[in-house]
């Protein structure tokens, strides 16, 4: 038993680091707290909710179509939203996002109701049974695709030119521009980044999660927990941030109560903060 | 800029006309629909005046003056509906339980900065929504409490919506007067001073968390109590209504809107946004929602993007030449400059002799790996003005910062008129005990007049705010910054606000004060200025300890001269020998340097 919840704690864990990536890249860059992040997710989710039902795109193979539609999203909102507030104080992020947000929860009430929507494909009920436990498929792969998506960006970061700039750009923005690099660009490239990267968590999530305009809050806050737990910016910290809280929330489930859960991980929320606001990996 | 409360003064009787219009149309009105939303109105505007406090004057952004709300609201409920508490006396229970509860959470809190408090108080209203649905032995859990109906004053509820407006509007108009009796003292001058810039604001010997502290209590105090009322006027209360994130949003949005930081911000705000908010559920209805959304949203990003200091000063473009025009105005704009005290300038009070004054002993500092002070001994005498020289890095600053107590040194001791300070913390302590410094790179308080940045300095020590602004005034004579008296720090020139920060770190009456290469970017007149005015501070008794590169201006000040070269002092003398030692001329000086 004790083995079933850990491992659906790791599972859910490795959910949260997908979902927290698009955060702490974002954060790291450009020191915005995006919190619309979870708006995001839920339009990925509804992308691919849709190309499956209107057209029966796979979830998997949506991924193909969303990202890049994220990725442009991404863009387009870094330009009308984000850009304007970068040099505000940082109180003018909370409400401008927050703002945003609020305003795409309404578009998604508004065009496609309240009413929540899944997808069900033919492995959506399938488990995989390793040993004394059960995995339930589509959680598996989207454990999957979390880590590779991590070690992609990992990769990207450290090999890729662009990457290479963008950490530049992260470590001192003022020295990154004198060494010809368009920070500008650089901030809306890694905002897009941040925005495809969700999008690729919300469509591997559709099968596993149903959709619904407010999806997003449920996402947010555990979202930030992860990611301040991992470090600000630290793509391996939000996959340790993740699974950590993932097996928390699991365990404080199986062992307090389920209603309980999210009261566990924002109490230690609290403490993180007070204690080491830097997270696990995070710079000062 | 004062409030006289003075008959004349357009402020103060337009203020009064307006809450005797007020009540007027709260007695008159009869339609329920309009009662309700200026019900709302009010009590909203309440609210957010409350959040105010805390968020605008101290600059604590809070999302979590939901959880306080709803603490208010089920305390009270509770008190009523288990033992039969009178509301009355339980909306006051509610407020100290709020109060204290936000004191508590909030304080460690305060540390964190910007956003990271934001995040933090956020969790708190999660929290207590999370809790306050799950432990329903106390609560009854997500359903909620309903109060049952009893018309009266004294239970607080009542049919028609009258009694309802008068008491909120009474409750908002309670809080406005809290607020601009805070925004004229001592305290709110203090807050506001930390809100834009928490560093410099210690040094001047104000104690930022328990300036916070307070404002959190009385901010939580009257939030609590209008969940109270807000119980009483819907009669059912329920962990998702009251202990709700978009509330905190609200209450600051409100604030935003109107103007942060101002007591007639909120109550605009809640004018503008809750009827807009009201009617709109009303006429798009459920089908719409998403719209409702689509508009809230918006407006949040728009006032943010387009009017983040709010309609109020966005109006006070038009209101300073509307209240000149009102009989009574000009009399108030001609306002006469404070005469400062009969000279104060010679008057510190018979000094008592502290030989030496500074003594600092075997100090060391590491910062990983790097020893930026080393066995480093100095004292300063009384009266006397030291000049520390020594090239970059060599740890000046660092030392400044160790006395001051922004950092703790790993050993040695440091004495302060017969004190240990010897990594006393935080900064304020040291200051209060009489030493004042300047900072390298200047910190004005950017969004203040240059009277308030030196208020800001009087305040501690003085018992008043108008002694304290004839000190100020005094201060700013001194050096020279009359003419700017109300003119934003943050668009003086360079030499501008090296006198400034030289006057606020004058007005806290210090014993010591401390120098960090005030000379630096100034031109040479400003340069022969400056040394006028310094050596004027040491003929009022101050004892000075000055971190300069200009030689100049140090040598010829300088009673003595201590040289400091990687952490360690390798000289100390006159400035005459100090310009002929080898160790300071090869570490610092170079071979051709004479005295002028």
């Amino acid at each position: 038993m004790l083995a079933q919840v850990i491992l659906d704690g790791i599972m859910m864990g490795g959910i949260y680091a997908l979902v927290s990536l698009g955060l702490t890249i974002i954060f790291g860059v450009m020191r915005i707290i995006n919190f619309a992040h979870g708006e995001f997710l839920m339009l990925s989710m509804y992308a691919s909710f849709w190309l499956f039902q209107l057209f029966g795109v796979d979830p998997y193979v949506s991924i193909l179509i969303v990202v890049p539609m994220m990725f442009l999203i991404g863009l387009i909102s870094f330009r009308l939203i984000i850009q304007p507030i970068l040099s505000a104080p940082e109180m003018a992020h909370v409400f401008a996002t927050l703002g945003f947000s609020i305003m795409l929860q309404g578009l998604a009430l508004y065009f496609w109701h309240a009413d929540f929507r899944a997808v069900r494909t033919a492995y959506s009920s399938t488990l995989v049974k390793l040993g004394p436990v059960f995995m339930n498929f589509p959680r598996l792969v989207a454990f999957a695709m979390a880590i590779a998506t991590i070690i992609a960006l990992h990769l990207f970061f450290k090999k890729t030119y662009v990457g290479k700039a963008i950490r530049a750009s992260t470590q001192n923005a003022m020295s990154a521009q004198l060494m010809g690099i368009n920070l500008k660009r650089i901030y809306m490239l890694s905002f897009g980044i941040g925005i495809a990267v969700v999008g690729l968590a919300g469509a591997v999530l559709i099968p596993v999660y149903e959709v619904f305009p407010t999806i997003g809050s449920l996402f947010v806050m555990v979202t930030f927990v992860v990611v301040i737990l991992g470090g600000l910016g630290s793509i391996p910290g939000a996959l340790v941030g993740g699974l950590i809280i993932g097996v928390i929330e699991s365990a404080s489930g199986f062992f307090l109560a389920p209603a309980l859960k999210e009261g566990v991980y924002f109490v230690i929320f609290v403490f993180l903060l007070l204690l080491k606001p830097t997270g696990i990996f995070g710079r000062a | 800029m004062p409030l006289t409360l003075h008959i004349k003064n357009p402020k103060f009787y337009l203020t009064l006309l307006a809450v005797i219009v007020l009540y007027a149309v709260v007695l008159s009105i009869r339609n329920q629909f309009i009662g309700d939303i200026l019900t709302m109105v009010f009590l909203f505007a309440g609210l957010s005046l409350s959040w105010n406090i805390l968020g605008g004057f101290a600059g604590q952004f809070s999302l979590g003056h939901a959880g306080l709300f709803g603490i208010g609201a089920y305390t009270s409920t509770l008190l009523l509906t288990r033992f039969g508490l009178n509301p009355w006396l339980g909306m006051v229970v509610g407020g100290v339980l709020a109060a204290v509860v936000g004191g508590l959470v909030f304080y460690p809190c305060f540390r964190l900065r910007g956003i990271f408090f934001c995040l933090a108080s956020l969790a708190f209203t999660e929290v207590m929504r999370i809790f306050s649905t799950h432990f329903r032995g106390l609560t009854e859990g997500a359903m909620g409490i309903t109060i049952p109906f009893k018309e009266g004053l004294a239970h607080m509820m009542f049919r028609g919506k009258s009694g309802y407006m008068l008491i909120s509007l009474s409750l908002m108009l309670i809080i406005a007067l809290v607020s601009m009796i805070i925004k004229q003292s001592r305290i709110g001058y203090k807050l506001v001073a930390l809100r834009e810039d928490e560093d410099t604001t210690e040094t001047l010997g104000v104690s930022t968390a328990n300036n916070k502290f307070i404002a959190t209590l009385i901010s939580g105090f009257f939030t609590g109590c209008l969940g109270t009322f807000y119980a009483h006027y819907t009669l059912l209360i329920d962990p998702e209504s009251v202990f709700n994130v978009m509330f905190s949003v609200e209450f600051a949005l409100l604030a935003i809107l109107g103007g942060i930081g101002t007591v007639l911000g909120p109550i605009i705000g809640a004018f503008l946004l809750i009827p807009i908010d009201s009617l709109i559920r009303g006429y798009i209805g459920q089908a719409q929602q998403g719209l409702s959304f689509i508009a809230y949203g918006a407006l949040l990003v728009i006032v943010v993007l387009f009017l983040p200091h709010g309609v109020v000063s966005w109006l006070s473009k038009f209101s300073a030449k509307i209240f000149r025009s009102l009989p009574g105005g000009s009399a108030q704009a001609a306002r006469a400059p404070i005469e400062p005290a009969v000279k104060t300038a010679a008057e510190h009070p018979a000094r008592l002799v502290f030989p030496p004054i500074l003594e600092i002993k075997k100090l060391g500092k590491s910062f990983g790996g790097l020893r930026v002070i080393n066995d480093f001994d100095m004292i300063v005498n009384q009266g006397e003005i030291v000049g520390l020289i020594g090239p970059n890095g060599a740890g000046k600053t660092t030392l400044f910062n160790l006395v001051t107590g922004m950092h703790r040194p790993d050993s040695g001791t440091i004495i302060f008129k017969h004190h240990d300070i010897t990594g006393l913390n935080p900064p304020h302590k040291v200051a209060r005990l009489g030493v004042a410094r300047t900072f390298q790179v200047v910190k004005p308080l950017a969004g203040l007049s240059v009277e308030d940045n030196v208020l800001a300095g009087a305040v501690e020590r003085c018992p008043n705010i108008a002694r304290a602004r004839q000190k100020a005034w005094e201060i700013i004579e001194l050096v020279g910054l009359n003419k700017y008296a109300e003119v934003k720090a943050g668009s003086l020139t360079l030499g501008g606000r090296k006198r400034l920060e030289l006057a606020r770190a004058l007005a806290t009456e210090p014993d010591l004060l401390l120098l960090d290469e005030v000379m630096a970017g100034l031109n040479p007149t400003e340069v022969e200025e400056a040394i006028e005015l310094i050596r004027g501070i040491s003929k009022r008794g101050l004892t000075l300890l000055v971190i300069e590169h200009v030689m100049k201006a140090i040598m010829s000040l300088a009673d003595r001269i201590v040289t400091i070269h990687l952490g360690e002092k390798i000289f100390e003398g006159t400035p005459e020998q100090a310009s002929k030692d080898e160790h300071v001329i090869k570490a610092y000086l170079g071979k051709e340097y004479r005295i002028c």
